[in-house]
């Protein structure tokens, strides 16, 4: 019988998945995914995960959970870095311990460490790490990996065309209403883990492609475009998402196609702490394109959340109708 | 003599449902302030009510547009022709009645907002995000605490000497910083004065982050009854704040602005019910449906036993049998 691996739908998963399961699979071992998050599943994770965790790591306990019985190896790797001279939030780095030390009766986890600060390189080891524990041999794993690695800049290449990674991964083709107004596009920054998992945010997505809103996401842009406009920046950024979002934010100022910028962020985030104001401030002070954040957190009540994004889209048509010169509104 | 064509705004928010009615020039012609106490079905049916027994039943109502946190249920209840969020709503009424704002400042019952206009167009708006901390059921509880009249707060402030300073930031900091102030022996005017001075400087910290506000500036919602709160204002800002005519209902009356541009535009009959739903028994029931792990919170509103609307689901299982209400509101 093939060994099964568990891959908790949750933090990073919307951005490895196609690597780590196209890994797996050449291995010989079979995946299996917890289900698309929901009530349950976030219940079980804020009542198990310690408290001053923010959303998104509570959503990936209860990942965890709905995994636990049901697979022969959970896979939740050591994330301390996944570009170089980089780092990301320290809670990737201690995950498997915090899973570890608050659930218990869980199969056995592969933790292996990701650390690609110092080389790439490192890359390959914890691929020979993984490979170890499952038994296979060296070239097996080199040969996964390369295969992994190619399937991931597929992924990323649809991506950068336009594709959700949901969409990809969920092989969902989604029937969108007709747009019945001007198309907008509308540029989303936030984490993967905020973005993509349309019961943390709401279906914040969703609804805006029900409203004639072309998406763009901070994926989407190409990372040579990120990496340059980031250099301009006076100081290095400490956080590999912080270049992103930067990156992504300067970029905005040289395009004129862009009608309005939404920052998702999570309540209690550390890194959106610094990177919202940081956006935000660039984008305000040298453009005049419209700009929100959205904070997101356990409660369930979608009013508030609602009404901020529907005043956005209506602020953005307005004032796009106003530079059209037919002033109406409504 | 033709009849006047009119149109009816609602806004169902926390503390207060407001109902107002325009005619085809958008003068106002009725206005109807009444506490939400926490029931909003029953206070949106007394609002009806009201306005009925100063119209008369056939009055020819063409148009209704609902706002508020309570748009959806109160957009059902009515048959509303539009649904249209509170911060949209606003600033229409608020270019309305003072013709060439800039900024507008709203404090309502648990938001407060502020709005900035440039060209006559939204421009920016920042709502509160933290705490609920300055809005007007703080201010409610705060009066009650101290058992003075809401309506007389404010005229209080405006007596004190010496303001003392309250900690702003949260609800919970600020009435424990006036409960120990009292305890030291201040007087009452000096604590209620530094608590409008401390809630308008969160306000302006937390919403109009440090950005200069540009005259002629707009202060409206219930709050802008507060003479203290205003004062306060007047003085952190340095300049002359205007309180429109109609500051308290101005959510509504934006949505009956909105109801009569759409109904112009479209041409078409109005989907309002008619006064029926002040002798409706409603119900709304929730329930939570084991359909799948997500376990939705499904609220249904019926009108005599019949189901008038539903939301709350992701799936759309329950809302696809039901009055689509969404078809307003966009989302």
């Amino acid at each position: 019988m093939k060994t099964k691996i568990g891959i908790p739908r949750g933090l990073f998963f919307y951005q490895y998945y196609p690597l780590w399961k196209t890994f797996f699979e050449e291995l010989g071992a079979e995946i299996a995914v917890s289900g698309h998050t929901n009530r349950r599943i976030l219940d079980m994770g804020v009542k198990s995960c310690v408290d001053e965790a923010c959303l998104p790591v509570k959503v990936f306990f209860g990942h965890v959970l709905d995994l636990a019985d049901k697979v022969d190896y959970l896979f939740i790797p050591r994330l301390t870095s996944v570009s170089r001279k980089e780092y990301i939030c320290p809670k990737f780095g201690g995950l498997p311990d915090m899973v570890r030390h608050s659930l218990y009766g869980l199969p056995p986890i592969i933790d292996t460490e990701i650390n690609l600060r110092k080389s790439g390189k490192n890359l390959l080891n914890a691929a020979m790490d993984v490979g170890s524990r499952l038994n296979c041999d060296k070239k097996a794993v080199r040969r996964a990996l390369e295969k992994s690695l190619r399937a991931y800049r597929e992924f990323r290449e649809q991506v950068k065309k336009g594709a959700l990674p949901p969409d990809i991964i969920d092989k969902r083709f989604p029937v969108l209403k007709k747009p019945s107004d001007r198309i907008l596009n509308i540029l989303v920054i936030g984490h993967v883990y905020n973005l993509y998992d349309n019961y943390i945010n709401m279906d914040m997505l969703k609804k805006l492609r029900n409203n004639s809103v072309n998406l763009i996401t901070v994926d989407m842009i190409d990372g040579c475009i990120i990496d340059e406009k980031a250099q301009t920046l006076n100081k290095k950024m400490f956080w590999y998402f912080g270049r992103k979002a930067m990156g992504t934010a300067l970029h905005v100022l040289d395009r004129n196609d862009i009608d309005g910028v939404i920052y998702v962020m999570s309540f209690g985030c550390g890194v959106d702490s610094f990177i919202s104001d940081l956006v935000e401030k660039k984008i305000r002070r040298k453009s005049d394109v419209p700009f929100i954040i959205l904070t997101i957190d356990e409660h369930s009540g979608e009013a508030g959340f609602n009404t901020r994004l529907e005043a956005f889209l209506d602020m953005v048509r307005w004032r796009y109708r106003h530079e059209a010169d037919v002033s109406s509104h409504g | 003599m033709k009849e006047r064509e009119l149109y009816l705004g609602i806004d169902v928010g926390s503390v207060s449902t407001n109902l107002v009615l325009i005619d085809e020039n958008e003068k106002l012609v009725e206005k109807v302030y009444i506490r939400t106490s926490g029931q909003p079905i029953e206070a949106l049916k007394r609002g009806l009510k009201m306005i009925r027994e100063r119209l008369g039943d056939d009055a020819n109502i063409r148009g209704v547009g609902t706002t508020g946190s309570g748009r959806q249920l109160a957009g059902a209840i009515v048959g509303a022709d539009i649904i249209k969020n509170e911060i949209t709503t606003h600033a229409i009424a608020a270019q309305k009645l003072v013709p060439g704002v800039k900024t507008i400042l709203e404090i309502g019952g648990q938001d407060s907002k502020i709005i900035i206009i440039r060209n006559g167009v939204v421009f920016d708006f920042a709502m509160n995000t933290v705490c609920a901390a300055g809005t007007g059921s703080f201010l409610d509880r705060q009066a009650a605490r101290l058992n003075i009249p809401i309506e007389e707060f404010g005229t209080y402030a405006l007596k004190s000497r010496s303001p003392v300073r309250i900690a702003g930031r949260c609800a919970v900091f600020a009435e424990s910083d006036m409960i120990h102030k009292q305890q030291t022996g201040h007087a009452v005017e000096d604590i209620i004065c530094g608590l409008c001075e401390a809630l308008v400087r969160n306000y302006l910290n937390n919403l109009a982050k440090g950005e200069t506000l540009e005259d002629p500036v707009v202060f409206q919602g219930g709050v802008a009854a507060n003479v203290g709160i205003v004062a306060a204002f007047e003085k952190a800002l340095g300049k002359k704040i205007i309180i429109p005519e109609h500051y308290d209902v101005m959510g509504a009356f934006g949505a009956a602005v909105i109801a009569r541009e759409k109904m112009m535009r479209s041409g078409k009959p109005t989907a309002f019910y008619g006064f029926r739903a002040v002798n409706c028994d409603y119900r709304a029931k929730s329930l939570e449906c084991n359909g799948c792990s997500n376990m939705c919170e499904v609220i249904q509103i019926s009108a005599d036993g019949e189901p008038l609307a539903c939301w709350g689901d992701r799936c759309g299982k329950w809302t696809a049998g039901a009055i689509h209400i969404e078809r307003q509101s966009g989302f």
